[in-house]
């Protein structure tokens, strides 16, 4: 398929007009060297297929780490409305509310950085990693599972893993509404019996980091955000149970479309009403899959103070371990947005994109409220990650979203040929970041090089005013599954 | 049934699939002389990138049965089986045997038994963690030349 005809609107935004069936135009947030990149893949296309959807509103939005994923693009950002739209798994992807949290803590950097092997040993040790990492807690009975399930991070909470104070900082309080355990296949419980509390594979991580700069001083001080302070950041999932749940979608969604009569450009597309019976259906399941990664992350926080209190020797008083926030990037949320003057309800897909809600907002936590939420974005294990916030013109233009990391510029095979020869732990640890690894084809696969540069993305959404830069967090040690 | 199948053999991987260059995920080209033999060497590109196959052994077997309206289907639902008993059980085959029904332009049925062991994490080296097989790009076809060759998208 030739690649679509593109308009540059301004420095960062490109539009693809609609034609065909497509109901809406498509935007595209980057750069003249991004964009360029954009190009050489089929994700335009894809940007395009989004758009032929029942109910979409405004346009079929990619972010600037857009890369070619199945039906829905990574870094796609979609509204659909509550009466004529659709819901799509996916708009999700297999890994419901994969996601990032950041904690901060009351050390600098000199306190951690003569000791980061030991550190980064202990997490390496304590938080279960790599291909079906299991049995950070003991297996949950079904019971529990459900609990789980419905409660979300409150349940870790309630178990004793970690305060009240991490739910008001984790997005949507660390459980959506909706979650019904009944909407959830056999399979889905099976996979997920003995997974909470554990990182998984792929380019999942736990990073040690130091906040190397800071562009926006009153927002990083509402953050408890501070240059030399050390962060700890965790970005994983839902694990085998989100994928289940998303498997299990499918079939149920493909017959669906049938039924509803939508024309899907490309069978990953499938989708449903959302207001029908499996529209629901599905966002019963994916709020539960969502709530499991927050109790997984909540988890996993927990873990990770146990590991550096132990590491370092220190009280949790002086730790001062606590959480900044939590987001999600890979989800469907009903949110309510101002579209033409009017105040609408709409389904929001976000796949590959995080929610950037501005200032003002009720679902912003109390003590960030005139700030506007922070955004967690990060980058690949060499380079840096970043902390921005949402704004009013991310509201006005992207459904208050943003991006969410760097994105592959590189196929794994491509980077396995790359790092042939090249010892890439190695590499990492000269340039001072120190990295423990469950296997050295995944680290491999996830080099530097591999991704874009997070810099120059973070650049078009601080550019663009829709997630301005508050921080910069640079790696000291990183734990990959 | 004919002679009694080898173990996969990872070295000669080149002549069973291929990884198709693909920006995040785990796309691959699988090639066969027939159904069974593309299906087969279908399982094998799967937990050959699971998992390094060379340090298992053949202790139990678990006997795969699906079927599907196409050829495509049909296989996307052995391979995700595959999978579910993976992420489950920790099984993993190093060989197979396949008896597969298929009627001209409509519905495959499939018995896979397949022979391997369960990780023991001591021994074995896991690889890549596959999240699910997708839909997306999903083809099965028969070689003008003669043979078969199917793609598949591994969520990773």
């Amino acid at each position: 398929m030739a690649a679509p005809d593109l308009n540059q609107i301004s420095e960062y935004v490109w539009e693809l007009p609609a034609a065909g069936g497509m109901r809406v135009p498509g935007r595209v947030f980057a750069d003249r060297q991004l964009i360029q990149q954009v190009q050489s893949d089929q994700s335009l296309v894809q940007v395009a297929n989004v758009a032929h959807l029942p109910g979409i509103l405004r346009y079929s939005m990619a972010m600037p780490d857009i890369h070619f994923g199945y039906g829905f693009p990574i870094g796609g950002v979609a509204a659909f409305s509550l009466d004529e739209g659709v819901v799509s798994p996916g708009g999700v992807g297999y890994d419901i509310n994969c996601g990032c949290r950041l904690l901060a803590t009351d050390l600098q950097v000199d306190d951690v950085k003569p000791h980061i092997k030991r550190v980064v040993d202990r997490l390496f040790h304590d938080v279960p990693s790599g291909v079906g990492a299991s049995g950070a807690i003991d297996r949950l009975s079904r019971k529990e599972l459900e609990k789980v399930l419905v409660r979300g991070a409150a349940w870790a909470v309630e178990q004793g893993y970690g305060s009240t104070d991490d739910l008001e900082h984790t997005e949507d309080g660390g459980a959506l509404p909706g979650a019904d355990p009944g909407a959830v296949g056999e399979r889905a419980y099976a996979r997920g019996q003995d997974q909470v509390g554990t990182l998984g594979s792929g380019n999942h991580f736990l990073e040690i980091q130091t906040v190397d700069e800071v562009f926006d001083v009153e927002a990083a001080a509402a953050y408890g955000l501070r240059e030399g302070q050390i962060t700890v950041m965790v970005h994983c999932g839902s694990r085998g149970f989100g994928y289940q749940v998303c498997e299990d979608s499918l079939e149920t969604m493909a017959s669906a479309s049938r039924r509803y009569g939508i024309e899907l450009p490309d069978r990953q597309l499938a989708c449903a009403p959302v207001t029908s019976p499996e529209g629901r259906g599905y966002l019963a399941a994916m709020a539960c899959a969502a709530n499991y990664a927050w109790a997984n992350r909540q988890m996993i926080m927990h873990l990770t103070e146990q590991a550096l209190l132990q590491a370092l020797r220190l009280s949790p008083k002086d730790l001062g371990l606590r959480l900044v926030y939590d987001v999600a990037h890979n989800i469907a949320k009903l949110e309510t947005h101002e579209v033409a003057g009017a105040s609408v309800d709409a389904c929001v897909h976000r796949k590959g994109a995080t929610r950037a809600f501005g200032p003002g907002r009720p679902e912003v936590p109390a003590g960030y409220r005139e700030t506007g939420q922070p955004v967690l974005i990060p980058g690949d294990m060499g380079t840096a990650s970043f902390v921005c916030k949402g704004t009013h013109e991310a509201m006005a233009q992207t459904f208050g979203s943003t991006c969410h990391g760097a994105g592959r510029v590189m196929s794994r095979s491509q980077a396995l040929k790359r790092a042939k020869g090249r010892s890439i732990d190695r590499e990492l640890e000269s340039a001072g970041v120190l990295v423990r690894s469950q296997g050295h084809k995944t680290l491999a696969e996830e080099m530097p090089e591999a991704y874009k540069d997070v810099e120059r993305v973070v650049a078009v959404m601080n550019g663009a005013g829709i997630s301005p830069r508050v921080v910069r967090l640079r790696p000291l040690g990183v734990v990959k599954g | 049934m004919g002679e009694r199948p080898k173990r996969w053999d990872p070295g000669a991987r080149n002549e069973a699939y291929a990884e198709l260059e693909h920006p995040a995920d785990l796309f691959v080209e699988v090639w066969g002389r027939d159904l069974p033999d593309l299906f087969e060497n279908a399982l094998f590109a799967l937990y050959d990138q699971m998992a390094e196959l060379e340090g298992f052994r053949i202790e139990r077997a678990v006997t795969i049965e699906v079927s599907g309206p196409d050829p495509e289907e049909t296989l996307r639902s052995l391979l995700s089986e595959a999978l579910y008993r993976f992420a489950t059980e920790g099984f993993v085959a190093t060989r197979a045997e396949l008896d597969v029904k298929a009627a001209p332009e409509g519905p495959v049925w499939v018995t896979a038994h397949l022979h391997g062991e369960t990780i023991d994490r001591r021994r074995h080296t896991l690889l890549t963690e596959v999240k699910a097989v997708t839909y997306h790009r999903l083809t099965v076809e028969r070689n003008p030349e003669g043979g078969w060759r199917a793609t598949v998208l591994f969520d990773v």
